[in-house]
């Protein structure tokens, strides 16, 4: 791409693109707005995240991963190989599960993996809960497009923005926490963008055909800008009340 | 006007609070009409007694009602005046009921106007169903994509039934299962909406005599009535689901409609709707409600289920 375009026609580009390699979700068909979805070669984007050295050597460390389409075979992956992990539900709107593969027979990996599954198996983590845990060694994400330099972008991105900020607030993250992005390739913006003070810019961007690491070890730690919380998506969420009780800030 | 605004007489119109007049009225409207304080039958009030009885000018109260015509709660008739629609008013009712035993959905949360909600107690109602002989002796079982009957939908493929289920929204046709043919450790994934496109085979409307004659329909349901009728998310699917299975001769002549429901969704009145597909019976987390009807296409005594 020689020139830059707006965030608008980048979207609508991938969206083209993405049309030609997404699955359908089983309740929002093809309506990208509404889902980050998967697509035609996922599974060997979970392959190459199950091969990150976070992963790999996260010790007593956490895993959080995003409900995102895109992920369901790396969730998958995870139960198989006995990896508890910790999700958000849809829109954050029950906020944070954990999911303990020992809990799931062998013949409901696949079903547990999925958003409808996942409603069966995973444990409610109050904030309060959560906090009581490890640091997060890996957190995951979909979304709908990241550029060079790990800043992502368009539909979705801030769900993601919100629940790093959150757990970051909860003492959750620190400088040894990766992000990683699971995108397809059409996904991914060869282009510098400007991050916003609440953008996380991610370490990792993990597409079927390759893996590119992008240094972030400048991000500062996540935090909620609670003047950018009214009037948003976020503002309703019961994990909003949550972590305002928890840091005795009173009701929004 | 503001004097005749501030004459208000009820009380439930508090004219210190924030909420805009035309709001409160609507609200307070709409909460007559599900408690039945306004008849179904006959139109609403006139507007002059309306305007008395809420303390509100006639601009108020036009903008009130406008809110809940275009919501679907009251319709406008031409000439006729403002009627409560029936339908909507059931549904608003069940779905207040249903926030006490209703199981979120994955996308939709507890926002039953998108979806049939799973119950707590609905491993009750499907035992009700799994003992009919009408199940016993199906082969193939339409199944509504309702979140209620994930779990019988599940018995289905376990006892290698075929089962038809439309994909939410009918967006994507539907989708035929052979519990026979998938495998045992599969079963659970492709009863639910996330899984079973993997192991099916899609139908177009087209393509529904691919799926063999339909011995049993089994359906979730926003509301039932006592009479027999299924009153779903408003968008009246499975009306649609059933006539293109009749049009296209796939419907057994003596293939019956079983609901499943929570105590809380069964409505004991009368509700005028088109007739789209009428239950036969209806199976809650307590009770077995027959709710057989004679109906002009099966010979009487086969459509008897007791």
């Amino acid at each position: 791409m020689s020139s830059a375009l707006s965030t608008d026609q980048y979207r609508e580009q991938i969206w083209a693109e993405l049309a030609k390699v997404a699955r359908p979700d089983s309740r929002f068909h093809w309506d990208f707005s509404s889902f980050i979805c998967d697509f035609i070669g996922s599974e060997k984007c979970s392959d190459r995240v199950l091969e990150l050295d976070a992963l790999k050597n996260r010790g007593n460390r956490q895993v959080f991963i995003t409900p995102d389409n895109c992920l369901e075979d790396l969730r998958y992956k995870l139960i198989q190989r006995g990896i508890p992990f910790v999700m958000t539900t849809y829109g954050i709107v029950r906020g944070f599960y954990r999911l303990d593969p020992s809990t799931i027979p062998a013949s409901d990996h696949r079903y547990a993996a999925t958003l409808d599954g996942f409603d069966r198996y995973g444990v409610s983590m109050p904030l309060v809960e959560l906090q009581k845990g490890e640091k997060f060694a890996l957190l995951v994400t979909g979304g709908s497009a990241v550029s060079n330099n790990g800043v992502r972008f368009g539909k979705g991105h801030g769900y993601f923005d919100f629940e790093w900020a959150v757990l970051s607030e909860l003492g959750l993250t620190d400088s040894s926490s990766v992000v990683a992005d699971v995108v397809h390739d059409c996904q991914f913006v060869n282009e510098v963008m400007p991050a916003e003070k609440h953008d996380v810019v991610v370490d990792w961007v993990v597409t079927p055909t390759q893996v590119m690491h992008i240094d972030q070890s400048s991000r500062q730690s996540g935090r909620v800008f609670w003047e950018l919380v009214p009037g948003t998506e976020f503002e309703q969420l019961s994990i909003v009340a949550e972590l305002r009780a928890i840091q005795n800030l009173g009701p929004l | 006007m503001a004097t005749r605004e501030t004459s208000a007489r009820q009380t439930e119109i508090d004219l210190a609070s924030d909420a805009p007049l035309y709001e409160q009225v609507r609200d307070r409207l709409s909460q007559m009409v599900l408690a039945r304080e306004l008849s179904d039958s006959t139109p609403l009030p006139t507007e002059p007694n309306l305007m008395e009885l809420f303390g509100v000018s006639r601009g108020t109260l036009r903008r009130a009602i406008e809110e809940l015509v275009r919501d679907g709660l009251l319709s406008a008739e031409q000439g006729r005046g403002t009627f409560v629609v029936q339908e909507e008013r059931v549904r608003r009712v069940v779905w207040q009921r249903l926030s006490e035993v209703a199981r979120p959905d994955s996308r939709f949360d507890l926002d039953l106007s998108q979806y049939v909600p799973d119950f707590a107690g609905a491993n009750l109602a499907h035992k009700r169903v799994m003992k009919r002989a009408e199940w016993k002796n199906a082969d193939v079982v339409f199944c509504a994509p309702d979140n209620s009957i994930e779990l019988l939908r599940l018995a289905a493929l376990e006892s290698g039934k075929k089962i038809l289920v439309p994909t939410y929204g009918l967006r994507r046709g539907f989708i035929f299962l052979d519990g026979a043919k998938i495998q045992k450790t599969d079963h659970a994934l492709a009863a639910t909406l996330d899984g079973m496109e993997r192991f099916g085979k899609r139908l177009g409307p087209a393509d529904l005599r691919q799926a063999g004659t339909i011995d049993l329909v089994v359906t979730g349901a926003t509301a039932v009535t006592t009479d027999g009728r299924h009153i779903g998310g408003g968008q009246r699917y499975l009306a649609l689901e059933w006539m293109m299975m009749k049009q296209l001769g796939v419907l057994s002549p003596i293939a019956l409609v079983f609901a499943v429901v929570h105590d809380c969704q069964v409505v004991d009145e009368m509700v005028e709707a088109e007739p789209d597909c009428l239950l036969d019976l209806i199976c809650t987390n307590t009770d077995e409600i027959d709710v057989w009807q004679p109906r002009d296409s099966a010979p009487t005594k086969l459509r008897r289920i007791k």
